[in-house]
């Protein structure tokens, strides 16, 4: 293991670390700039444990109800060889009749451990791509590996279809309807993008064994339930422009180690679990811990992240914990306070301010004004 | 003899009458006693309604507790299924073709129980419900269930095995379904379920004719039938020759070794 293993190792403390998901990787996209959620995700820190001892318990996620409903609908849809999938594919994307092998990849002869997924993963995949015919159409739960800072992050879509043209398509079983061909916008701009890291992944994969990227289709497969019934739909979505937001973002993602190496040495966030799991370092010295490592507050960081509430308290009072449309109106100034000073007129601003001072305060004049208050 | 719904009607209407009186009375030891006994007779009242109501299905008179245990029963569906099958099937086929559901969650420690059953014991029982195999590592397969007196060619699983066994269900069961002069909803709904999901077996959304599902699963079976019995034969071949008899009726668990590999 390099050195930046072992320090990730460290701050992880002796605990096994957590898995990236499709999910974190597409939040992370969402928020590249947080060096503090770069670093826990990639040390693979128990964020939702770590964010309930320092006193912020976040509740990010899936609902318990939200994932059993969807586990409900994909052990439907997968039921008895894929039998309502294969029907969906060969109506919607004429899948030939003959291709209707199916390979469970969710464990390699009881074992489940990532490695021995991902190598069995690989060997099938490889197979199906070099021999064509006869090797395999339906692969359920492979699991991918993508580079992500640096690191590796397994990932495992619901299933990859193959043989749709000669194309592997990656296939996401999602359990929210479509009503009258209509589905929520936010929805499906989450299970896309979270497709476009599995097509991402499945790309490299292939590319290691010198197989092109154009064996992995641009357009991926998307199931739902249809109107209110349980009934499956299928239709197919371009991720070409997702795609290329996530490489640009994942390569901007600035590289691990180089954000490791400022951090001051012996940084850790370990709990000190004892053997009931119960953490027994001092909250305020994990807090500190975590306050050393700079992040990026957005109020997006709500929806997909753990330590959300914990960073919205540090942010308090800074103009970026209102948005970042807020914060670029009010000219970048950082902190709320220095605002309000400067729209009052008091004191003198600095020299690169003086534009924006002057703007903050023919605001204040005009709110005054429609107010009918005095300046 | 039990008292008639009415005249339980009746009696709740003068306890309730009682329980009243002793509240304004203030007697409230009284008015407990008396709601005892006014809670006792609304459960006679439930309990004879209950009685009274015709079965869910007409025709279908089934009693409470299932006549035989748990592992005839899924022995009964497996055997006319013929195929290895997962808990939800054998329940829905139990149901709609035998005589009550089996509670799917009761299947899953049905293949634990069996197995060390067998290993204190071997073939002490005539069969016993055991794994169907993965045909590349041998592996038990994930939540099917076969019977050991099926030849090995039958309970091993390979990549179209999941797609074969499901026509050939399709089949089992449409040509029981065939065989019931008046067949119930339940048994019509599950041959549904299986023909929407094969090409050409449906007619009419609405309408499903056992005989056309049949028809319809066997010339998609053709389609598959080759290839999966080449990789099931050869399979089976390996399997007799490199398991002892306990793995090759619940599987081998090569895990250990392929991690140390990898």
């Amino acid at each position: 293991m390099d050195s930046t293993g072992i320090r990730l190792d460290r701050i992880r403390g002796p605990v096994t670390p957590r898995n990236h998901s499709a999910r974190t990787i597409a939040a992370l996209s969402g928020n590249p700039g947080c060096a503090r959620r770069a670093v826990l995700d990639a040390a693979g820190v128990d964020k939702q444990g770590l964010a309930a001892h320092v006193g912020f318990p976040a509740m990010a996620g899936q609902s318990q109800f939200a994932i059993t409903r969807g586990n409900a609908f994909e052990a439907q849809v997968k039921a008895n060889g894929c039998a309502e999938l294969l029907t969906l594919l060969r109506e919607h994307l004429s899948l030939p009749i003959r291709e209707a092998s199916y390979d469970n990849l969710d464990e390699v002869g009881g074992n489940t451990s990532r490695e021995v997924r991902h190598a069995w993963t690989r060997r099938l995949l490889a197979r199906a791509a070099q021999s064509g015919d006869d090797a395999g159409t339906l692969f359920d739960h492979p699991l991918l590996c993508l580079r992500v800072g640096g690191r590796p992050a397994y990932l495992e879509p619901d299933l990859i279809a193959f043989q749709l043209s000669g194309r592997f398509h990656v296939t996401e079983i999602k359990s929210f309807s479509v009503i009258d061909g209509q589905a929520d916008g936010d929805k499906v701009a989450a299970a896309v993008i979270q497709s476009a890291v599995y097509v991402l992944a499945m790309r490299d994969l292939l590319a290691e064994m010198g197989i092109g990227p154009e064996s992995v289709a641009d357009q991926v497969v998307l199931v739902c339930p249809e109107n209110f019934s349980n009934r499956p739909s299928a239709a197919l979505l371009d991720v070409r422009k997702q795609m290329t937001v996530l490489r640009r973002q994942l390569s901007r993602l600035r590289r691990i180690d180089s954000l490791v190496d400022v951090l001051p040495p012996g940084l850790t966030f370990d709990l000190e679990l004892d053997r009931a799991g119960v953490p027994r370092r001092l909250p305020a010295a994990v807090a500190g811990a975590v306050r050393s490592v700079d992040a990026r507050y957005a109020p997006e960081c709500l929806a997909n992240c753990e330590m959300c509430f914990f960073c919205r308290d540090e942010a308090a009072g800074t103009t970026s914990a209102l948005g970042r449309a807020t914060r670029d109106d009010l000219g970048g100034i950082e902190h709320v306070a220095t605002v309000l000073h400067l729209a009052r007129g008091a004191g003198q601003p600095a020299d690169d301010q003086a534009e924006v001072a002057q703007l903050l305060r023919t605001a204040a004049r005009l709110r005054a004004e429609c107010l009918g208050e005095a300046v | 003899m039990p008292e008639s719904i009415e005249q339980l009607d009746q009696r709740a209407e003068e306890l309730r009458a009682q329980v009243r009186q002793a509240l304004l009375r203030g007697d409230r030891e009284g008015a407990r006693a008396l709601r005892g006994e006014l809670r006792r007779a609304e459960r006679a009242w439930h309990d004879a309604i209950e009685l009274d109501e015709p079965g869910p299905r007409a025709g279908n008179q089934a009693p409470r507790g299932p006549l035989l245990p748990l592992r005839e029963q899924v022995h009964q569906a497996l055997t006319l299924l013929t195929v290895p099958a997962g808990p939800r099937l054998i329940s829905s086929v139990h149901e709609a073709l035998f005589v009550g559901a089996i509670p799917a969650a009761r299947l899953t420690s049905v293949r634990r129980d069996e197995e060390r059953s067998f290993r204190t014991a071997p073939f002490a029982r005539p069969y016993y419900l055991c794994a169907a195999l993965t045909a590349d590592l041998l592996a038990p397969a994930r939540g099917l269930l076969a019977v050991s007196t099926w030849p090995m060619e039958r309970r091993v699983i390979g990549p179209l095995s999941p797609r074969a066994d499901y026509l050939t269900a399709a089949v089992q069961i449409a040509k029981n379904v065939q065989r019931i002069p008046m067949p119930s909803t339940d048994a019509m709904r599950l041959l549904w379920r299986f023909a929407v999901n094969i090409p050409g077996a449906t007619v009419e959304a609405a309408q499903v004719d056992p005989a056309a599902v049949a028809r319809a699963a066997q010339s998609e079976l053709e389609v598959h039938a080759n290839a999966d019995t080449k990789t099931r034969r050869s399979a089976a071949i390996r399997a007799r020759r490199q398991l002892d008899e306990a793995q090759q009726l619940f599987g081998s668990r090569l895990g250990t070794v392929l991690s140390a590999e990898a």
